[in-house]
């Protein structure tokens, strides 16, 4: 429902424009139906009169109505550019789609010969074609395509590239359908908003183009009105009649100006990705606000990292949508903890919101996050100002991201961006910084450490960026280290490595002493946690539903969906794998009570009804399900 | 509805395997050198490979192993630099193209990401007709049934044929591929990762649909994953790649419960698994891979995997080895494991 | 690096062969006698004696290949051919004239730059603010006026009404520089409108790309002050694309160039080339043409070049 609403809201904004353009053409369209002065009589005794009751707009320097002349000359242009754009959209998609589809030869005789065109600037080529065979709206249409064809080829081409090798292609393909098929069914019908959103934009130069040329006087030819031609004449008697030159001015803007305003709301209707801004990073916000809870900082707690009550709110354009809701759970100290869940549980947001690294259009609106610094004062992480904030990541809060290659900057040397952590903490110099960065590499295991601190990312492997990655992280012995999925884009045997190196780092750093460093290790994957961790925290839409010891909830789970996740687990030698049935509901329409309980084996009639708490199920261990004692 | 089919069926005088693939190679064209010379990466270097009717073969490896350029080889998709593909017989290369595509029918493949694999701007059950139509296998009218037959097979409601594919959530989406694979009566289906895209807890799902339907239609499955325990569950026959080439090939219970060649080894020994083992990772560390997969456009002389190898000879430098039967139905490329096995 | 450079040096000089060649075939394959067609300017039927006369001239009788030979013979030694008019070498003409026109562009690029860099990425810090809105609402309707417009437009409202300087002119630079600037400004601007809205566009989207990159947040996870963020991690990954975008706008740079020297009365290629269009002398429009698209070859290398040096990856490529 949601996605519909935005989606008409995105096409109403194309109205208003959309309505004056369709106007603009009408007018234009209707010029002969108008009561309209002949636009090319001339009456030389009234030239350069003002306004007047039978010429609204006066009259030009052969006496002719510029009203009439206005409409007819916006004929001329209109008709022109719409005609070469066409011609340029069917020939050039058509070049793009065969060329991009079947490549080869056949891409070098359409695509690549069009794109020769490209070569010279399109005025030249414009006016050397001109200069050929003469001015004149024929020569005019004829050179606009020529101008305007290798743009579509270019935009059908690289979209029948992408598009060809994207898989319901190839499923096509893969049935059994003839090219054609494929073509005309299947990519024409895929390509067709760029191409939409190309040929608005190509109206848009021709008319620029057109009345370019027109008004060197080379294009439309006289007496033939023409906006291009109006402006060229009215130059002449500017000084005279200033208004002759406005009038034409702002027929011409007015129009390209609302076939562009047409073209920008079409690429932001069609275009999924138009909604980027929420992504903006919050350090560009400012973020203050006052502690959410006016209670004194609690407690002796030995805890490293306690989040209690955390709420993170979503604001979506039909109102706000908490994502994650009242969770709660702790890092001690020396101590591995695993945030596992499945997409849309929430558990990398816990983690940004830790790291107060939330995207802006989530915000947390309760809780507490206490963090215990070096210098053992307690501070709620989500009142903290930004600049404080800042001084803690990367130097007593570390993470590291799911996906190296895109964590690290394409276009720095590795060891630079290492760097970065050391000297945005410290006072210390380049030089001795680039010596840490060397001794660092080498800790995680990057063999010749000096030879990668000066690589680019794009030479090292995925393993071994995220070692870098790692690097960074621990450059400043971070009492808390959250490692958001950090092997889940690496393969098997490097992901082994890199847990290792994990569990060395935290060896080193005193694995349960009270001064050890905390290790908060986000992940879907059971068995990593099984392999890693000391206690487990299950997260599923938005909620903590069970926590505690991994031992004790492998061996004994106390919620249904910790229990079917263990069993669904095709580990078991049992024929058929205990599937749990349904899907993951979406945010916006979680289900009432219980939000397991549509997909769970045990669920009562109540649990349709009340939302369970959390109940304390064994020593360290809760679970957020009312039949627990039946479910290990 | 061999009536459509303009193929007759092969003679069956010897049991020819459903799917036969002989020293298949495939290039792609990469730059390097100055004036950006074309220069050719092998994602496959000779692979062997057989899969009989109604027979389940996992094929396993690490990213840029080459298994998924093998789906789309075997299927012809991406025709082979070198070697042969035969399906029932035909050689996929030599057939003419409208034969190739009345051939299509027959085997059908399933992709990883469902996301990807359903065109967005048409009805789920046009898409899942679309076989029907192009094969001409029911009249225009009977479609409409026929595709209600499908996603009830898939465990869809029929009623919901006319949606678009983004109403559907991934593993819905991923059932509704395979209503539009199954669509044409496939005697062969690829699925190449069709279950790592998927949460966790709806995985089981998509496993335990695929079992049934080999099961239940005699499918022939050939299963492309890098999740071990998957590849256990579902498969008769598991081939282990490595660098373009298959290192071990072996039915699945043997291969699990005593794997030959070392990375397998290695392979089995870095997956997580939920069972407990004795103190936290320290089997993984004592089969502890160093390294990563070299690049295919770089590999190594000889046997490719011999840099990261626990085991490696300086003899393995020099020659690439071949597959040898190590007995069981297993064979494996790794001369010095062969030779131990030959003396025991 | 460098194989980089020799490698697009050598496309380069291939498109240069392609673009003298298609100009020298422009002529041989519309239909018709070239000279027959120059010579029927009138509508009247030319002179059969003028037509051979101008045929020897332009050695329009020789075989194809011949002409072809001669013609890069000619290239080669710098000879882009003679006037139809006045017998006069295009080359003199164009070695004249180019340096005004690129003086032009080269104003037009820096204030475009100078403005729309520093506000795109004002506006991408704070997007949808008043600034932002403001801006991009200028810089749409900036994009829809056509350069001539603008250019008759100011002169009007700054040389007319105002009377703040003259409506256009040239003055070397060596007589007075200062008049030289003041003239400059102008047309400069006047081209820098529309480039410096596209240029205000670009870095807008890009700035805003860039700030949701995984890497960004990476940085600021490192605790990395905002403004080396800003500075290191959003603008240097931003600057490729506006490069990009600019590139592809240099076409139709140069192409407003021969509007508003136009109007401007600035002696540049491209006045030279409108009047020898009007006049229809093909020597000089085919001289002048290739003169600019070699011209924007190479302009469309020194971006190649500059991308490398902004993208690590693309000189490993």
């Amino acid at each position: 429902m949601s996605a519909v609403s935005a989606k008409t809201s995105k096409y109403r904004r194309l109205l208003l424009p959309g309505l004056l353009l369709a106007l603009v053409v009408a007018t234009v369209a209707a010029a002969p139906l108008l009561p309209l002065a002949d636009p090319v009589k001339q009456q030389v005794a009234a030239r350069l009169t003002g306004a007047s009751a039978g010429h609204w707009l006066g009259q030009d320097e052969y006496g002719r109505d510029v009203l009439s002349r206005i409409i007819w000359g916006g004929r001329v242009s209109l008709t022109v550019s719409f005609l070469a754009a066409s011609f340029a959209c069917i020939i050039g998609s058509l070049l793009g789609l065969v060329g991009g589809y079947f490549r080869g030869v056949i891409e070098l005789m359409s695509v690549r010969l069009a794109e020769v065109v490209l070569c010279f600037p399109p005025m030249l080529l414009a006016l050397l074609v001109v200069t050929l065979l003469g001015p004149g709206a024929v020569t005019l249409v004829l050179v606009l395509t020529i101008l305007f064809t290798p743009g579509f080829a270019r935009v059908a081409y690289a979209e029948t590239l992408t598009a060809r090798t994207l898989d319901y292609v190839t499923a096509q393909t893969a049935l059994g359908a003839s090219s054609g098929r494929v073509l005309f069914r299947t990519l024409l019908p895929n390509i067709t908003p760029p191409l939409l959103v190309q040929f608005s934009l190509t109206v848009a130069a021709a008319m620029m183009l057109e009345s370019g040329l027109s008004f060197l006087g080379l294009g439309v030819v006289p007496p033939s009105p023409s906006w291009g031609l109006m402006i060229r004449a009215a130059r002449s008697v500017m000084e005279q009649a200033p208004l002759l030159l406005l009038w034409p001015c702002l027929a011409l803007a007015g129009t390209v100006l609302l076939l562009n305003v047409v073209c920008d709301r079409l690429r932001d209707a069609l275009d999924p990705r138009g909604a980027a801004v929420g992504a903006i990073p919050g350090f560009l916000r400012r973020r203050s606000r006052a502690p959410l809870m006016a209670a004194p900082a609690p407690t002796a707690a030995p805890s490293l990292l306690a989040i209690e009550g955390l709420t993170l709110r979503l604001e979506t354009g039909t109102g706000p949508l908490d994502v994650v809701r009242g969770v709660s759970f702790s890092v001690p100290p020396g101590e591995t903890v695993a945030l596992v869940g499945e997409s849309g549980s929430g558990k990398t947001l816990t983690a940004l919101a830790v790291m107060g690294l939330l995207p802006t259009v989530i915000t947390p609106v309760a809780g507490r996050v206490s963090f215990t610094g070096r210098d053992g004062t307690v501070r709620d992480l989500l009142a903290l100002p930004e600049a404080e904030l800042r001084r803690l990541r990367g130097n007593d809060i570390s993470i590291v991201f799911q996906d190296p290659s895109s964590s690290l900057n394409p276009v720095h040397r590795c060891g630079k961006q290492v760097a970065e952590a050391i000297l945005a903490h410290g006072e210390g110099t380049g030089a001795a910084a680039a010596r840490k960065v060397v001794d660092l590499l080498r800790k995680v295991g990057l063999p010749d450490p000096a030879k990668r601190a000066g690589a680019f990312p794009h030479e090292l492997s995925g393993g071994q960026k995220q070692r870098v990655m790692i690097a960074a992280a621990v450059a400043n012995t971070p009492r808390l280290l959250i490692a958001d999925e950090p092997t889940t884009a690496l393969d098997v045997t490097v992901q082994a490595q890199i847990l290792d190196l994990l569990q060395e780092l935290k060896q080193e750093a005193g694995a349960g002493d009270a001064a050890g460093m905390g290790l908060l290790f986000v992940t879907h994957n059971l068995a990593v946690v099984r392999e890693i961790a000391d206690r487990v925290v299950v997260m599923y839409a938005g909620e903590v539903v069970e926590e505690g010891p991994v031992a004790e909830v492998f061996a004994r789970p106390r919620h249904p969906y910790t229990a079917a996740l263990l069993s669904s687990a095709p580990e078991s030698d049992a024929e058929e794998l205990t599937a749990i049935p349904g899907t993951v509901p979406s945010p916006a329409a979680l289900p009432p009570g219980c939000h397991f309980a549509p997909r769970c084996a045990f669920a009562l009639p109540t649990c349709d009804a009340s939302h369970p708490a959390g109940v304390e199920v064994g020593p360290g261990h809760t679970a957020r399900c009312i039949r627990w004692r039946e479910v290990a | 509805m061999n009536a459509h089919s303009p193929v007759p069926p092969a003679s069956s005088v010897a049991p020819t395997p459903l799917l036969r693939a002989e020293g298949l190679e495939r290039g792609f064209k990469g730059r390097s050198g100055l004036l950006g010379r074309a220069s050719t990466v092998l994602a496959l270097r000779g692979v062997d490979f057989t899969l009989a009717r109604g027979e389940a073969v996992g094929v396993v490896g690490e990213s840029g192993c080459g298994k998924s350029t093998l789906a789309r080889v075997l299927l012809h998709l991406t025709p082979a630099s070198a070697g042969r593909v035969t399906f029932d017989g035909h050689d996929l290369a030599a057939l003419p193209k409208p034969a190739l595509r009345a051939l299509r029918r027959r085997m059908q493949l399933v992709f990883q990401d469902p996301f990807a694999s359903l065109d967005p701007r048409r009805s789920i059950g046009a898409q899942i007709g679309d076989g029907i139509a192009i094969h001409h296998l029911a009249p225009a009218g009977d479609i409409p049934a026929k595709v209600g037959e499908l996603l009830a097979q898939v465990g869809l409601d029929p009623a919901h044929a006319g949606r678009l594919p983004h109403e559907f959530s991934g593993g819905q989406r991923q059932r509704i591929a395979i209503a539009r694979a199954l669509a044409t009566g496939p005697d062969l289906l690829v699925a190449d990762e069709p279950v790592s895209a998927l949460d966790v807890s709806v995985q089981a799902q998509v496993v335990n649909l695929l079992k049934d339907l080999r099961t239940r239609l005699g499918l022939g499955l050939l299963f492309i994953s890098h999740d071990l325990h998957v590849v256990r569950h579902l498969c008769d026959r598991v081939v282990v790649m490595y660098l373009g080439r298959v290192v071990e090939e072996a039915p699945a219970a043997e291969l699990f419960a005593n794997p030959l060649h070392p990375y397998t080894r290695s392979l089995l020994a870095a997956t997580p698994s939920m069972h407990a083992r004795d103190g936290s990772g320290t089997e993984r560390a004592k089969a502890g891979l160093a390294g990563e997969m070299p690049s295919p456009a770089n590999p190594p002389s000889g046997c490719a995997f011999r840099t990261r190898c626990p085991r490696a000879l300086p003899s393995c430098a020099d020659t690439v080895p071949v597959l040898a039967d190590a007995g069981a139905g297993r064979r494996i490329a790794c001369p010095p494991v062969l030779s131990e096995i030959a003396h025991a | 690096m460098l194989a980089f450079a020799l490698r697009r040096t050598a496309v380069a000089l291939a498109l240069v062969w392609l673009v003298a060649s298609l100009v020298f075939l422009v002529i041989h394959l519309i239909p018709g006698d070239p000279a027959e067609l120059l010579l029927s300017q009138g509508g009247s039927a030319p002179d059969p004696a003028a037509v051979a006369e101008l045929r020897e001239r332009l050695g329009l009788d020789l075989p194809l290949w011949q002409q072809y030979l001669t013609y890069w013979q000619g290239l080669f030694q710098g000879n882009f051919g003679t006037s139809l008019q006045d017998d006069h070498p295009v080359a003199s003409e164009i070695a004249l004239r180019l340096p005004r026109t690129l003086e032009l562009i080269g104003a037009a690029a820096v204030i475009a730059l100078s403005i729309g860099m520093p506000f795109g990425t004002a506006a991408a810090l704070r997007v949808g603010g008043p600034l932002d809105r403001i801006a991009s609402v200028v810089a749409g309707v900036a994009l829809s006026v056509p350069v001539f417009v603008v250019g008759t437009l100011s002169i009007l409202l700054f040389a007319q009404k105002l009377g703040w300087v003259s409506a256009g002119g040239y003055v070397p630079l060596a007589r007075n520089p200062m008049q030289h600037f003041i003239l400059l400004l102008m047309p400069a601007s006047t081209i820098a409108v529309g480039l410096g809205a596209v240029v205000f566009r670009v870095t807008r989207s890009s700035v805003l790309e860039v700030l949701s990159r995984d890497h960004v947040r990476a940085a600021q996870a490192r605790g990395v002050k905002p403004r080396i963020i800003i500075l290191r991690h959003v603008l240097r990954n931003a600057l490729s694309p506006v490069l990009t975008v600019v590139a592809l706008h240099l076409g139709a740079l140069l192409g407003g160039t021969v509007l508003v020297e136009y109007v401007f009365n600035w002696p540049g290629l491209s006045g030279y080339l409108v009047r020898a269009v009007e006049a229809r002398d093909y020597p000089e429009v085919l001289g002048i043409v290739l003169a600019i698209s070699i011209l924007f070859v190479f302009l469309n290398l020194i971006v190649d070049l500059l991308y490398a040096a902004l993208d690590p990856r693309v000189r490993h490529a």
